[in-house]
């Protein structure tokens, strides 16, 4: 599985225990590219998975789901999670594609922001836990959201630049892969290079530490939030734009997604340790597997079935070599 | 090994050559050691003497690792305390063990309920929680009250019968008087010697000399691990305990203390500070330059005096005056802001000092991380330069500062948690006993460099439960009982003497 290791930042001939799950899960990338394109050599007799084209799509689309990744990420090295996300993103996109107009994208990010903050400080500051606190956020959303639309669809359309953001190119690249980039490019200097993202590290560690050392922690837990539900915002906003308008429901396929994504890239669920490459293949993973899985005409039972136990063997994998630290 | 009991036919828990060591402490060497039934006996010695341990290894806590226990003669082991409990061996430990959202009858007999059908029978375990009450004299307290709505006195006589219910021939009670109010004192007491008289065997430990006068059949005396002496209560002087408890070994070499300043400037002030019950008006001024220890037994507040200046605790009152003007430090961030530059040292470095599976690096500038930063990036020539000179000036023996800090001695990760805050330059250190469980020569460093710390003007308030380490580092003892600081000494009369008569509040065999 491990044939390849496109990973060179840190390469020691040993591999350390925070990239192995990097490496890993770069490798099975190509075991997926490899089944896919015999597949497709065996039935239509080209390498459709390896051109450009597909390669170029297929990251595209994998943007919405790397972004909202990005953010779910920094809660989870915070040792929470954000169970909101679904219904945050569709209030982002209903909201911004109700508002209409130059408003519309900041009111998409705004909305998340929102919700972020008071994921925030519920946890932070009312000491919920966060999977019972945000559940509950997430119920409030939806509530909100049937209520502010009636139950229906909302008639409003995503705005141009909307549109523009989730489907245009630039150069032959998708403008929603740019954004994704841009979004990396901060998450991974908030992570490195800023005191918010060494702390974020510390308190998934051992907050009681971090506190003692006079870290700002609740600041940091709210902030994290904020920018997990922000980030959930734009990738509403952008999936409204993608699919021309924003729906009911339409968050619902990346909660579950998103904290695959972040877990096998090798950020410990439980906080604390993890880099932000190993969550950029780990979304990039889910999205081939999901598309080779559908060109193979595999019926829906089936991927789940696979989809699932993938993301179990490879935490399995995972566990095995980790030593437990008490 | 061979010392037999002075009358066999009498000792009912025997201890023959029992060694116990964790890591490379030895908490108890070579014991030997035996109760009668129908006794009361009493365990005396200071922290860290082998009391604790002792108590352990009988209620099958933990297990020697030499030596053997003999039960009316017969060799017994206990792998853990329910074996001990079955043969009859009970413990009351010192914290509360009771379950607070249960009530009084389902705590009495959470170990072993009474049975019906496979389920729990309700009304024999009430019938038998009321039987279990009466005998000690507690028929008031209704078995279906939840425990936590009951005051700490009648929780402990819960506690009590709980122990009771295991039917033990020997109970032991790990101070369990140490929170009861006097008059609550005299029934448990009433109780121990009514439960003596019915034939059982009770050890106690406790840090009350009056109260083991009051019960005690038979004293011992503990250090260091070692049985230093058993004797008939009222055979020996209170100074006489004292001068046991004490000993004479000297293991740490500390480095000279300046003479006395003439007037050093306050550095920090607390008048009338006081927190909950535990710590009651506490006045103490700590001078620039000086390193003032805070001695005394475990627990009597200590650590929530340094805890409550470093701002964790909620709901402080009185007054903290810190460089001369009055701060109100309401978190961790509040206490290393500048004006305040306090820092903490805390109690567990594995949980409270450290991120242990964080490199070094990470671990060395987590406190210092604005003072790192240019604008909303850190700096990180700043932060390579910071780390390397924090671990020189601690001398912190590292491979490489990406390392895990969880991968350096005990030692080491100690220096790591001093680098830390020497990195942000505390003009006031708070230290909650530093040097538990780390190595003599680490010790060594760590004292010379409070004293030199103090030489270039920081104020050091050094919690300890070594008394040495008071006695060599400290300009200044205050010895604290009960939440109080009880006496003050200075100079010459910083010693063992003093500080264990006034933390076992009695003065008049200190003079």
């Amino acid at each position: 599985m491990t044939t390849s290791a496109p990973e060179p930042a840190t390469s020691r001939l040993k591999i350390s225990e925070d990239n192995k799950p990097i490496v890993m899960s770069a490798g099975f990338i190509v075991v997926i590219l490899a089944v896919g394109t015999m597949y497709t050599l065996y039935t239509q007799g080209t390498a459709t998975l390896l051109s450009p084209e597909y390669l170029l799509q297929q990251l595209q689309v994998g943007a919405f789901l790397g972004i909202v990744a990005a953010g779910m990420m920094l809660v989870i090295l915070l040792g929470h999670i954000d169970l909101s996300i679904p219904w945050t993103i569709a209030a982002g996109a209903m909201m911004a594609t109700t508002v209409g107009g130059p408003m519309a994208i900041p009111v998409g990010l705004g909305v998340g922001l929102l919700v972020g903050l008071v994921n925030g400080l519920g946890v932070a500051y009312l000491r919920i836990p966060s999977m019972i606190f945000t559940l509950g956020v997430n119920a409030v959303m939806r509530g909100l959201m049937v209520a502010h639309t009636g139950g229906f669809a909302p008639q409003t359309a995503a705005t141009d630049l909307m549109q523009y953001l989730a489907v245009g190119k630039i150069l032959g690249i998708p403008v929603a892969l740019l954004v994704w980039a841009v979004v990396s490019m901060g998450v991974m200097l908030l992570l490195q290079r800023t005191a918010v993202g060494k702390s974020i590290y510390a308190i998934g560690n051992k907050e009681a530490a971090a506190y003692l050392a006079g870290v700002p922690t609740k600041w940091v837990i709210v902030s994290a939030f904020c920018l997990c539900g922000m980030l959930a915002g734009l990738s509403g906003t952008l999936l409204a734009g993608y699919s021309t308008k924003a729906y009911q429901g339409m968050g619902d396929a990346y909660l579950l997604p998103a904290i695959a994504a972040v877990v096998i890239g090798g950020t410990h669920i439980l906080g604390g340790r993890g880099r932000y490459l190993g969550t950029l293949i780990g979304v990039i993973l889910i999205v081939l597997l999901n598309s080779v899985l559908s060109i193979m005409q595999m019926p829906e039972s089936g991927r789940q079935i696979i989809y699932g136990t993938v993301i179990i063997v490879m935490l399995l994998v995972y566990g095995r070599g980790r030593k437990v630290t008490s | 090994m061979s010392a037999p009991p002075k009358d066999p036919a009498q000792a009912h828990v025997q201890l023959t050559g029992v060694t116990k060591r964790y890591g490379g402490v030895t908490a108890l060497d070579n014991v030997d050691f035996s109760c009668e039934l129908g006794s009361v006996h009493a365990v005396l010695g200071e922290n860290g003497a082998g009391k604790s341990t002792l108590i352990k290894i009988m209620s099958g806590v933990v297990q020697p690792d030499e030596g053997e226990i003999r039960l009316d003669g017969r060799l017994a082991s206990f792998s853990h305390p329910a074996a001990a409990n079955a043969q009859g061996i009970v413990c009351i430990f010192q914290e509360l063990s009771l379950l607070p959202d249960l009530s009084v009858a389902d705590n009495i007999s959470i170990s072993d309920p009474p049975r019906r059908f496979g389920l729990i029978d309700a009304k024999a375990q009430r019938r038998r929680a009321e039987e279990l009450l009466a005998r000690i004299g507690c028929e008031d307290l209704n078995p279906m009250s939840r425990v936590r709505d009951l005051p700490l006195s009648r929780r402990q006589m819960v506690e009590i019968a709980k122990a009771l219910a295991k039917n033990p021939n020997v109970l032991i009670l790990d101070e369990a008087t140490s929170a009861l109010t006097a008059a609550d004192v005299d029934t448990v007491f009433e109780i121990l010697r009514r439960l003596r008289d019915d034939g059982i065997s009770i050890l106690t430990i406790s840090h009350r000399m009056h109260e083991i006068e009051a019960i005690a059949d038979k004293c011992s005396v503990f250090r260091n691990g070692k049985h230093i002496e058993t004797f008939q209560q009222g055979a020996r002087s209170e100074g006489e305990i004292v001068q046991m408890m004490i000993g004479r070994e000297i293991t740490a070499h500390f480095p000279p203390k300046p003479p006395p300043p003439d007037s050093a400037e306050p550095m920090l002030e607390l008048k009338k500070y006081s927190w909950e019950d535990r710590l009651k008006s506490i006045d103490l001024t700590v001078g620039a330059g000086e390193i003032v220890g805070l001695g005394g037994l475990d627990g009597q507040g200590q650590k929530e005096l340094l805890l409550g200046l470093f701002g964790v605790l909620k709901g402080t009152s009185g007054q903290v005056i810190v460089q001369g003007n009055e701060v109100d430090i309401n978190s961790p961030q509040d206490a290393k802001k500048a004006g305040v530059d306090l820092a903490l040292i805390p109690e567990d470095r594995k949980t409270e000092g450290l991120m242990l599976p964080m490199s070094i690096a990470d671990n060395l500038t987590i406190a210092s991380l604005k003072r790192l930063s240019r604008g909303i990036f850190v700096d990180a020539d700043a932060m390579t330069a910071a780390i390397e000179d924090g671990i020189q000036r601690m001398q912190i023996k590292v491979g490489s500062s990406a390392d895990a800090v969880s991968t350096l001695s005990g030692g080491n990760q100690q220096k790591v948690v001093i680098a830390k805050w020497l990195m942000t330059e505390p003009k006031i250190v708070l230290l909650n006993d530093p040097t538990r469980g780390i190595d003599v020569g680490t010790k060594q460093e760590i004292y010379r460099l409070l004293r030199s710390l103090a030489e270039t003007g920081a104020s050091i308030v050094y919690y300890s439960t070594d008394y040495e380490e008071l006695i060599g580092c400290c300009d200044r003892v205050a010895v604290m009982y009960d939440g109080e600081i009880v006496r003050e000494l200075q100079g010459d009369e910083i010693n063992e003497r003093n500080i264990i008569a006034s933390a076992l509040k009695m003065d008049e065999a200190a003079q």
